[in-house]
């Protein structure tokens, strides 16, 4: 007796209503992975998922075990083949998918399709190393109720019940399941992370700046609406044309490309301060590269991610940022940079190939020869930009082996990088120092959340000269060419018909839709998924509750999960009050209390058969009461369960029914 | 949990079984299901669930993913929600065990139980079990009833009593199990298997003593009324019934035209106690369809003369408590299930 009914459940084959949920789940949870794993993988499990439920229609027959088994082991050399590892995020990925697509096609019992739902919770678990936006927050939810509505239709053991049945008890489920998942997610302590190291990967498929700079690269980028970072200033913003945000610093070049040099950390600020430094908050989205932008030039090095300022002033992290990072800097935007540059480092900055832009170099030291003063060859340079007929576009035309040389004399359509590769080559030759700085410039006030949004098309290069007395000088030639792109952004840049696709920016409404929609999706960032020790501690100072501890976060998380889940019970206990008898009852007290009422009572003793017998002795003939009174006792006591319509009809005709006058 | 229990040392698992026993008295009446009586643990699937959770703890923990903390937790509120709602399931319902019909040794005899669902919502996958019989499962929409019947084997005559039935259900997540045990209090009549053969069956029945019983307008005794048929004689219409408005009533009367009979246990051919209990009964139901009066002799019992339901109902369970060792006991026996 002691004997509970528990193991022997898992081994019942699986009923089919069962089957197809599961089914419909890992589809569902697999969709949105289909977009990034090898199309055989895609296909394979739609097979086995297909194969299945056929075989479970009856259409096609199992698939032998002596066939399962060198599948599996083909099904694992070929993610191997795909990838030449089995670890890391995205073969991981594909040998669970292919794993589970196995597993679907030998289920059979109970136990089979609970395995099943295990590997669609993981599954849905790594979706969040390709992304955490709104949207793909919203996805969890609803693939979890997927899932769980699979979960409910084994445990229900009602095939005949619709599926909708099971998804609206899910939902139900997920929505109570909120509030808790609320407390939890801000009261359990959170321990920083990670404890243990972490593969690092370099991701594709993410844009941002590159390594390199060729010309075309960043004109591509700039196609790209997405956003690069946020920026809450503690001060007012600074204005637009001192917003450049450092990036990859490129100082080797080979004629062709702009290289960055080896990284070395700094070892002293070698600046001289001209005003205070600014201070700011980067919250920058994944970009799958080392570095970490700064406002001009930054001063400060954030504890986390673990970072460092290189000597070129470029904030680089220890890892490739893969995730959203958000982190304090201070910068300064007036200043005095690099006057003790190392000799060997100024002889990088000044190397340039002979092989290619003839033209370009010889104007250079056309240029050195005939001025003095390296501030007028600076100046002379940029004259040319302003006084020729140059142009900014986003479509420069396709440009040779000796790119500057093509872009200066001939086509004079060019972009941010054709503008700042030509200056630094001129420069060099003119025996100026110079390097390219690329970033992003500018960026657009988020009214609705005072703060700045830099997006990738605000990607862009520029130049920095090296002189004796002033040190590393930033020389923007786009800004001699185009100051509104300096002064007002890309889109009043561009002509219409380029800058057609930021149309939304442009319609008032629209844009402050967008701002709103871009302050929920910061807010999300910095709340959501920047929520970390630091700020569940800041947020239990603002509080004010006195929560400075583990212990207290602990004490405070059971009261309240108790609270909530006591709120759950005492709603559902007053929903389910004693309820009022069953409507049949009610009718048939009504019907008793009428027929009473016209003379003739029930005895105590009486039941309703005798009851009616009587009735008819003392001269109540009624078709009608006889059925009802006979037919009650197979509505309330009946060997098989009456049809609710049965019921509903019996009930209908008992409020009906009333004694003949006679 | 079945291998837990099932591995427990005899002695223990007798002294579980008297906590159960005491906890859980037998009753004859309705029951619903109240805290005190409903347990709930998790399965071993909703052990696996908590150790994925802390799976997925420690990945948030270790790629600081906001994600899979939200994921996580959802997943802990679900799991917190099925302890509450697989409890709930079963809380508050009703169950009643209805009158289990006698059967004849070797048939299967069922327990039906009727499952009233007081509640504001439906409940699912309400599972019932019988001793190591496979369960039996019923949903009952809210406010509704329905019905679960358990058969169980018999193999020997007896009167017997049912052993506790686990309540229990899963529903809806799987991640615990709620339980609860029944014990009611009913006597289940299992009636010797009736062995007769033909001669001795037509010996006593046909060629004894006369013509059988039959209800008839002529004869001695008055036994009753009955609805007049068109075209049978005024003579016997009841016309002080008549009088009092009841309609037109037929007497009707008993002829006795035949003896009654003794079916009795000295007279049997068989050589075993079992082999003439079970000719008894034969004859029981063929002097019952033959419509004679008949009593029952057996050493140290006697009953009366008499006929119908209630008389054949007396006479088998007379025959299938006969000498039992172990009136009372509960089934299956422990020689039926072969554990």
């Amino acid at each position: 007796m002691s004997n509970l009914p528990m193991g022997r459940i898992a081994e019942e084959p699986a009923s089919r209503s069962s089957l197809f949920a599961v089914a419909f789940a890992f589809l569902f949870t697999l969709a949105p992975h289909m977009l990034h794993l090898p199309l055989w993988v895609s296909l394979f499990s739609l097979f086995a998922v297909g194969w299945r439920v056929a075989q479970e229609l009856g259409r096609v027959p199992a698939l032998p075990r002596w066939l399962l088994v060198p599948m599996v082991l083909f099904g694992g050399i070929g993610v191997f083949a795909q990838y030449w590892t089995i670890t890391g995020r995205d073969p991981g990925l594909a040998l669970l998918t292919v794993m589970a697509s196995f597993k679907f096609l030998e289920s059979r019992s109970h136990r089979d399709i609970l395995i099943l739902i295990f590997l669609c919770y993981f599954l849905l678990a790594t979706h969040f190393l390709f992304g955490q936006s709104i949207g793909i927050a919203l996805y969890m939810l609803a693939a979890l109720a997927v899932i769980t509505s699979a979960l409910i239709a084994i445990h229900q053991r009602d095939d005949r019940l619709p599926w909708s049945n099971r998804l609206k008890i899910s939902a139900r489920m997920i929505a109570l399941a909120l509030p808790i998942m609320g407390l939890l997610f801000l009261l359990v302590p959170r321990i920083p992370g990670p404890l243990w190291g972490l593969t690092q990967e370099q991701r594709g498929g993410v844009t941002g700046l590159g390594e390199t700079m060729r010309p075309g690269d960043i004109s591509s980028l700039i196609q790209s609406n997405e956003v690069a970072f946020r920026v809450d200033f503690d001060g007012p913003i600074p204005p637009q044309s001192k917003l450049y945000w450092r990036g990859p610093v490129m100082v080797r070049f080979d004629g062709r490309e702009w290289k960055q040099a080896r990284h070395f950390a700094l070892r002293e600020l070698d600046i001289e301060a001209l005003g205070e430094p600014v201070s700011y908050t980067m919250t920058l989205e994944p970009h799958g590269k080392n570095w970490l932008l700064g406002l001009d030039i930054p001063i400060s090095v954030p504890e986390e991610p673990e970072s460092y300022l290189s000597s070129e002033y470029q904030l680089t992290a220890e890892h490739a940022v893969n995730d959203l990072v958000r982190f304090p800097v201070r910068s300064l935007l007036d200043y005095r940079l690099g006057r003790n540059e190392s000799f060997d480092y100024l002889l990088l900055a000044s190397q340039f190939p002979n092989r290619y832009n003839p033209r370009t170099i010889a104007l250079g030291q056309r240029w050195a020869r005939e001025i003095d003063d390296p501030w007028q060859i600076v100046q002379k340079g940029l004259q040319m930009f302003r006084q020729q007929a140059f142009v900014y576009t986003l479509n420069p035309p396709l440009l040779g082996e000796n790119s500057s040389d093509e872009f200066l004399f001939e086509t004079r359509k060019g972009f941010c990088e054709n503008y700042a590769g030509s200056y630094a080559l001129l420069m060099r030759a003119a025996g100026i120092p110079a390097r390219i700085v690329t970033g992003y410039q500018g960026g657009e006030v988020n009214e609705v959340g005072n703060y700045l949004i830099v997006r990738q098309s605000d990607a862009h290069a520029w130049v920095e000269v090296w002189l004796e007395d002033r040190g590393w000088v930033r020389i923007d030639p786009t800004a001699a060419v185009s100051p509104d792109r300096i002064e007002g952004g890309l889109d009043q840049a561009l002509d219409d018909s380029q800058a057609l696709f930021r149309f939304g920016r442009r319609n008032p409404v629209l844009s402050q839709l967008l701002f709103r929609w871009d302050s929920l999706q910061y807010g999300w960032n910095k709340w959501i998924l920047q929520y970390n020790q630091e700020r569940q501690m800041s947020l239990m100072r603002r509080l004010g509750l006195g929560i400075r501890g583990w212990g207290d976060l602990v004490l405070t998380l059971v009261i309240a999960l108790s609270a909530l889940v006591g709120l759950y019970i005492a709603i559902a206990l007053w929903r389910g009050r004693p309820a009022p008898r069953p409507a049949e009852e009610r009718a048939l007290q009504a019907l008793l209390r009428r027929l009473e009422r016209s003379g003739h009572p029930r005895h105590p003793s009486e039941d309703l058969r005798a009851y009616l017998q009587r009735l008819r002795k003392e001269g109540i003939e009624d078709a009608e009461l006889k059925y009802l009174l006979e037919t009650w006792q197979r509505l309330r006591y009946g060997r098989d369960d009456p049809e609710q319509r049965l019921r509903q009809q019996w009930i209908q005709r008992a409020r009906r029914w009333r004694p003949r006058r006679s | 949990m079945a291998l837990l229990t099932r591995l427990l040392p005899p002695p223990l698992r007798r002294r579980i079984d008297r906590w159960i026993a005491e906890r859980h008295p037998r009753r004859r009446e309705a029951l619903v299901i109240d805290q005190r009586h409903l347990y709930i643990l998790p399965t071993r699937f909703g052990y696996l669930f908590a150790l994925m959770l802390v799976a997925l703890l420690l990945a948030a923990i270790n790629y600081q993913n906001s994600m899979a903390y939200v994921m996580t937790f959802t997943l802990t509120a679900i799991g917190i929600l099925s302890l509450w709602q697989t409890h709930r399931n079963l809380l508050g319902l009703r169950i009643e065990l209805l009158r289990p019909e006698p059967v004849f040794a070797g048939d299967a005899l069922t327990l039906p139980f009727q499952l009233d669902n007081p509640g504001p919502q439906p409940r699912y996958a309400v599972g019932m079990q019988y001793g190591q019989l496979p369960p039996e499962y019923a949903g009952i929409e809210k406010g509704g009833k329905a019905r679960i019947e358990l058969r169980l084997p018999t193999k020997r005559r007896g009167r017997f009593r049912p052993q506790g039935v686990i309540l229990f259900t899963r529903y809806p997540t799987g991640l615990f199990h709620a339980w609860s045990w029944m014990r009611f209090e009913v006597d289940l009549w299992v009636y010797p298997r009736p062995r007769a053969d033909r001669k001795l069956v037509d010996q006593w029945i046909e060629d004894g003593d006369g013509q059988a019983l039959s209800d008839t307008t002529d004869g001695d005794d008055f036994a009753g009324l009955r609805e007049h048929q068109p075209g049978e004689s005024l003579r016997h219409i009841s016309w002080k019934a008549y009088a009092q408005g009841r309609g037109m009533l037929t007497k009707t009367f008993q002829g006795h035209a035949s003896p009654a009979l003794w079916i009795d246990y000295r007279d049997m051919q068989a050589d075993s106690v079992e082999g003439r209990l079970s000719q008894m009964a034969a004859l029981v139901l063929a002097a019952e369809k033959a419509g004679r009066h008949y009593g029952l002799r057996l050493p140290g019992i006697e009953l009366e003369q008499d006929q119908g339901p209630a008389q054949r109902e007396r006479c088998l369970q007379a025959l299938a408590e006969f000498q039992q060792a172990d009136p009372g006991a509960e089934l299956p026996l422990n020689e039926d299930s072969g554990a």
